[in-house]
């Protein structure tokens, strides 16, 4: 039941991103040589590897998924022996990809501030940080869900049903904000 | 969910055709319309996807079955709160800090902490005191 209504909401959150996409694509249309002189600013390898840090937190969300799915919370082994991990150890290494990834993004905003690009600048500036922005919110918001499902571990002594329904509904959120993500990558950085 | 994934399949079958038409009549030279049917497309298909997704790990429900009765259905259907304040904490925090975007950023510095308070409460309601699962 949680996880339909999870699937639900997050399908009209694409029609968020539908809007936002549309946004961007329309004033692209109109706004003529703006976005050849402004898209020379982005750095598209550094973003690359940004990119790639995201992805790679949706695998370690995925091995907490399976975990959560076996019922086994925390580590039975010893901290190096990476097969006996638990749920929470998987979800605080996404937590820590993820964070680096938004650390990442707000170097990339000084770096395009400096550049004089800024969200009141011109129509470039204020689609680059309104499509990114509204997806680095998203990603802050996952964070913060990811803190208290691990939180939640803590508070009992059985893994209970509920909480691996709570760890898998994140990792739905997780997945979806990392899908979205690649396609912004590909319309800012790629096509520009 | 057989049923609601083909209800699904099929609205979002149509919106990907209009885009498609829509692309071609607009010499896909107007990216609103196209971006807009494409991803009402992909919003149906995700829910159809899900939906046949969850169908093929769970076992027939007696909705399905046209033969079945309502008896069949009874039993839980999962856990609903029997009541929470949480919920209206968290709307006054929220407006607290979307009226602090409007106002002026100190308000949205004091609402974030009320916010953080209200959502953890919120999902650690079920893990303490009387109220436990």
């Amino acid at each position: 039941m949680t996880a339909v209504g999870t699937i639900v909401w997050l399908a009209s959150e694409l029609m968020f991103f539908a809007g936002l996409f549309a946004m961007y694509f329309t004033i692209r249309s109109v706004a003529g040589d703006l976005w050849t002189s402004r898209t020379s600013h982005l750095e598209v390898g550094y973003a690359f590897g940004n990119t790639l840090i995201l992805v790679i937190s949706s695998i370690w969300c995925q091995l907490g998924v399976f975990k959560a799915e076996a019922g086994i919370a925390s580590r039975t082994g010893k901290f190096y022996e990476l097969a006996k991990w638990g749920m929470r150890e998987w979800y605080v290494l996404a937590y820590l990809f993820g964070a680096t990834f938004v650390s990442g993004q707000i170097l990339e905003y000084s770096n395009m501030f400096g550049d004089g690009i800024s969200l009141n600048s011109d129509a470039y500036g204020s689609m680059f940080y309104l499509t990114t922005g509204f997806h680095a919110l998203h990603v802050t918001g996952g964070l913060i869900a990811f803190l208290m499902i691990i939180g939640r571990t803590f508070t009992s002594k059985k893994f209970t049903h509920h909480q691996a329904t709570g760890a898998i509904v994140v990792s739905y959120y997780w997945h979806f904000v990392d899908v979205v993500w690649i396609a912004l990558f590909a319309t800012i950085y790629l096509l520009q | 969910m057989k049923v609601e994934s083909a209800l699904f399949g099929v609205i979002g079958s149509f919106f990907a055709m209009m885009c498609l038409i829509y692309g071609f009549w607009s010499y896909w030279d107007e990216p609103v319309g196209t971006v807009g049917f494409a991803l009402g497309a992909a919003l149906c298909f995700m829910i159809s996807f899900f939906c046949w997704w969850t169908g093929r790990k769970t076992d027939l429900r007696p909705d399905d079955n046209p033969e079945g009765e309502i008896d069949e259905i009874e039993g839980d259907y999962g856990f609903f709160s029997p009541y929470s304040w949480w919920p209206l904490y968290l709307g006054g925090a929220a407006a607290l800090m979307f009226i602090g975007l409007a106002v002026g950023w100190w308000l949205v510095i004091l609402a974030v902490p009320l916010v953080a308070l209200a959502s953890v409460g919120w999902v650690f309601e079920y893990f303490r005191g009387d109220d436990a699962i």
